[in-house]
């Protein structure tokens, strides 16, 4: 089956019922969506989905049907860090780093479809997304510098 | 001093914001087997049987691992302080809780690693199993640790940890009032989002390399040389990129099983443990039932303070004896009590094996006694934040054991939180500060306790 | 369970769909994949042949003929800008990936158990009067929702309508104070023409009508434990979410 990851088309081997989380991980070696809970529940697998962000985790290979995906490595590089991520950086939006990935692609998709996000426009984007460090004040300040900072 | 007061960048934050960060989970090593392990499906049972040899036969099994492989199969997470050891790696003659490690399979991916666990024949004679500390010690209830029900090893072979300090005797005769209460907190489990996960590669110079996500590197790095009966040097650890620990990373969890697997097999194993692992097996912080009784004068002295402890240490005794040590040291909170008699007990339980999690065995104890205090004021009639202003500890008050505070930051902090809620204190206890307790903030009963703050 | 032993079947219309289905013996059906898929990854489920429903044709939500017809494959947050009290339960399903993926379908044919709270739409479309168009042993058949859930699992669900008719509804719920909602005991009501239809979830293993609320008593049907509340509780609540969503409904 065809799957395109960060602009790239791989032929992809994987039982149709496996997940877009273990097809990343395990057979493309793009790990960054994380195996936090495999359940849906917690949020470190979300990967946008065509722009949309969805649990790979829970998303069937043969769901997909050509679909481009974009994982955290597709969105910036240390040499060219996105609005997100830079804002991420700077406002301590991470502490261990594992629900990052996560954070950071739903809060992409959030400041694609809404420019400027209310508070409570940003809890509901970020609302399937557990940070066991933080306490989610800093990762609010982020989206919010991002927001604050979109240069488009 | 460049860095003090400065806003540094993390220097992980770049790696952690463009998913470069590397946790174990991420290492790709070719040839990694999948591990799985053979837990206990009951709380407590001696082991009658154990068989691996339909699992050991399997296609695409590369190893089984029994307490039989293990070296050093018992060895504690004090034992290098000389403390004896009570808890087997795998489990070798009885099981004393659900979820106990019995045996550890590697194999080429996860279903043959599933399929084989299942093809392990255990038989097991289920025991009475015990949940509620506080029974540990009544004539009746079953045994379920070798050393009895609650831990004895204590120094000079106590099975209590305590403190006396002054005259308790003196200061209840001397109280208008007792005030007591009963504080429980329940067992919290750390949930870090990463879970439990290990990697163990046998190289070829007849070294192990193993990815760890524990939080005490060379901890972990002694404990599984002691396990395998290795010199550390045959050992190389890396780690340090842990997705959330909060305590829960501490003991070795994942490490000396994989290592095993990757020296019998002769390939890297790598075991990853689900969330459902995660809440049932790894360690948790204790749950504790903590019983106060405070003698009190009517204006607010706190004279004296008997406490008992109940920590539920789980099946084993882990790092238990160090958290009620720890909480019997600031059983008193942030208050200068001059009479104290305390017994803490480590008590075994048929629950999961308790362990650190942030601020180990003082938590529940500054809980406590915050909650104490409020009950105190509250029987007295007297403002809340006054009593504790009066009580709080000054420079060179000594702690429950002995301790003289320099620098304590209790009477600033207090009449902080009064001023952002709007509290109206009165112009002696705005007044108060952490100097050395002198005049009417001296009575007889507290001069007796007052030490030396070392400079 | 492993994968490669499973035979996948990707149907690209209705009636493939129902064929693939026969009478439903063997057949694990995969709608949005947010039950099936973290069954799968936990070990619950070994299914032989799967059914996955992607491009079956099932979405979509349709007005006519009086009647609103909302497809087996419609995600969850398709509903909520809708009619109520449909809208507010969908609203509170989840999250925002969580609704984008789950389906009508799927939540109505989910089963709640003693660790998993599921169904969320179902007490909302049993007291809009919905009925179940779905497929398998014996062909096609449509019946009311409530007769639909009573009956257990064994076919394969098609699509749900009710009246494109105007109504008082009300819907009072006890969620799990977290913005990623669990819903420990909600309760819809709605009256279309004078009758007046009630009905609770969280009480068990799918939602259940309260006829006895309807006809004007106490409500008359046993919570039990789970892993979010016990049944003491959802109990003691029940009467209060059962006033409230009566209040509210007499408000609209």
């Amino acid at each position: 089956m065809k799957l395109t990851v960060n602009g790239i088309g791989h032929e992809v081997e994987s039982h149709g019922l496996q997940s877009l989380l273990y097809v990343l991980r395990e057979e493309l070696g793009i790990t960054s969506p994380k195996a936090g809970c495999v359940q849906g529940g917690c949020g470190a697998c979300t990967v946008l989905v065509d722009g949309e962000p969805r649990r790979s985790c829970l998303t069937p290979l043969a769901a997909l049907n050509g679909a481009a995906i974009t994982t955290l490595e597709g969105l910036g590089t240390p040499e060219s860090l996105s609005v997100v991520q830079a804002a991420f950086h700077e406002q301590y939006g991470s502490q261990c780093g594992f629900c990052t990935p996560g954070m950071i692609v739903a809060t992409t998709a959030l400041l694609e479809r809404t420019k400027k996000p209310t508070r409570h426009d940003i809890e509901q984007a970020l609302a399937g997304h557990y940070c066991r460090c933080t306490g989610y004040v800093k990762i609010v300040a982020s989206v919010e510098a991002a927001a604050g900072g979109a240069k488009k | 001093m460049k860095a003090v007061g400065a806003r540094l960048p993390r220097y992980d934050g770049v790696a952690h914001v463009t998913g470069k960060s590397v946790f174990v989970d991420d290492v790709r090593i070719p040839g990694t087997l999948c591990v799985k392990a053979l837990r206990s499906p009951l709380h407590h049972a001696g082991i009658v049987s154990l068989d691996t040899s339909k699992a050991e036969k399997m296609p695409g099994v590369h190893a089984v691992v029994t307490h039989k492989d293990v070296p050093l199969n018992v060895y504690g997470h004090l034992s290098a302080l000389g403390i004896p050891a009570d808890e087997p790696l795998l489990a070798e003659d009885d099981v004393r809780w659900l979820g106990q490690p019995i045996a550890a399979v590697a194999a080429e991916d996860e279903d043959t690693a599933l399929a084989a666990v299942e093809a392990i024949k255990l038989d097991l004679e289920e025991r009475p199993a015990v949940f509620d500390m506080r029974i540990a010690g009544d004539p009746d209830a079953p045994q379920i640790h070798h050393w009895g029900n609650w831990y004895p090893h204590f120094e000079a072979e106590m099975d209590v940890r305590q403190i006396r300090k002054g005259d308790i005797d003196a200061a209840f005769d001397a109280a208008d009032v007792i005030v007591s209460g009963v504080y429980r907190p329940a067992a919290i489990e750390q949930a870090p989002l990463e879970t439990q996960t290990g990697l163990a590669v046998p190289e070829a110079d007849g070294r192990i390399t193993v990815y760890s996500c524990t939080q005490a590197l060379y901890f972990s790095m002694g404990v599984v040389a002691a396990h395998l009966q290795v010199p550390l040097n045959r050992l190389k650890f890396v780690g340090g990129t842990v997705g959330g620990g909060f305590g829960g990373k501490v003991d070795t969890a994942a490490e000396a099983i994989c290592a095993l697997l990757a020296l019998k097999g002769g390939r890297p194993c790598k075991w990853r443990w689900t969330r459902e692992e995660e809440f049932l097996c790894s360690s948790t912080r204790a749950a504790w039932h903590i019983e106060i009784a405070d003698a009190v004068t009517k204006d607010g002295w706190i004279l004296g303070r008997k406490t008992l402890t109940l920590h539920d240490a789980g099946a084993y005794a882990r790092f238990s004896p160090y958290g009620v040590t720890k909480h019997s040291f600031h059983h008193t909170g942030a208050y200068s009590i001059p009479n104290l008699h305390f017994d803490g007990y480590v008590v075994f339980t048929n629950r999961s094996p308790t362990s650190a999690m942030r601020g180990y065995g003082v938590t529940s104890v500054s809980f406590a006694t915050e909650v104490h205090m409020s009950r105190i004021a509250k029987e007295l009639g007297i403002d809340p934040f006054e009593i504790r202003l009066k009580n709080a500890n000054r420079i060179a008050d000594t702690s429950p054991n002995g301790i003289a505070y320099t620098d304590p930051s209790t009477v600033p902090t207090i009449q902080a939180i009064a001023e952002a809620i709007g509290h109206e204190l009165p112009a002696e206890y705005r007044a108060m500060t952490p100097d050395p307790r002198e005049g009417d903030l001296l009575p007889e009963h507290l001069a007796a306790q007052v030490g030396e703050v070392d400079h | 369970m492993v994968l490669a032993d499973v035979t996948l079947v990707v149907p690209t219309s209705v009636d493939e769909a129902l064929a693939e289905f026969g009478d439903g013996k063997g057949v694990t059906v995969v709608a949005g994949g947010t039950v099936v898929m973290a069954d799968l990854a936990a070990g619950r489920l070994r299914p032989k042949k799967a059914l996955l429903l992607s491009r079956a044709g099932l979405d979509g939500i349709t007005r006519k003929g009086g009647k609103v017809t909302i497809g087996a494959m419609t995600p969850v947050a398709a509903l909520e800008d809708g009619d109520e009290p449909l809208a507010t339960a969908a609203r509170h399903l989840g999250d925002v990936e969580i609704r984008a993926q789950a389906t009508v379908g799927g939540n109505i044919c989910s089963e709640a158990s003693a660790e998993a709270p599921r169904g969320d739409l179902q007490a909302a479309l049993i007291v809009l009067g919905a009925t179940v168009r779905s497929g398998g042993k014996g062909g096609e058949r449509t019946e009311p929702l409530e007769d639909f859930l009573a009956k257990g699992a064994g076919r394969l669900v098609l699509d749900v309508s009710y009246d494109d008719a105007p109504r008082q509804t009300g819907y009072a719920a006890a969620w799990r104070p977290h913005a990623h909602h669990y819903t420990i005991l909600a309760v819809a009501a709605a009256r279309q023409n004078g009758d007046l239809r009630v009905a609770a979830t969280g009480l068990g293993p799918h939602a259940v009508r309260l006829t006895s609320v309807e006809e004007g008593g106490d409500a008359a049907v046993e919570a039990r434990d789970d892993a979010l509340a016990s049944a003491w509780y959802r109990q003691h609540l029940l009467p209060r979410l059962v006033g409230r969503a009566l209040a509210d409904l007499e408000e609209a």
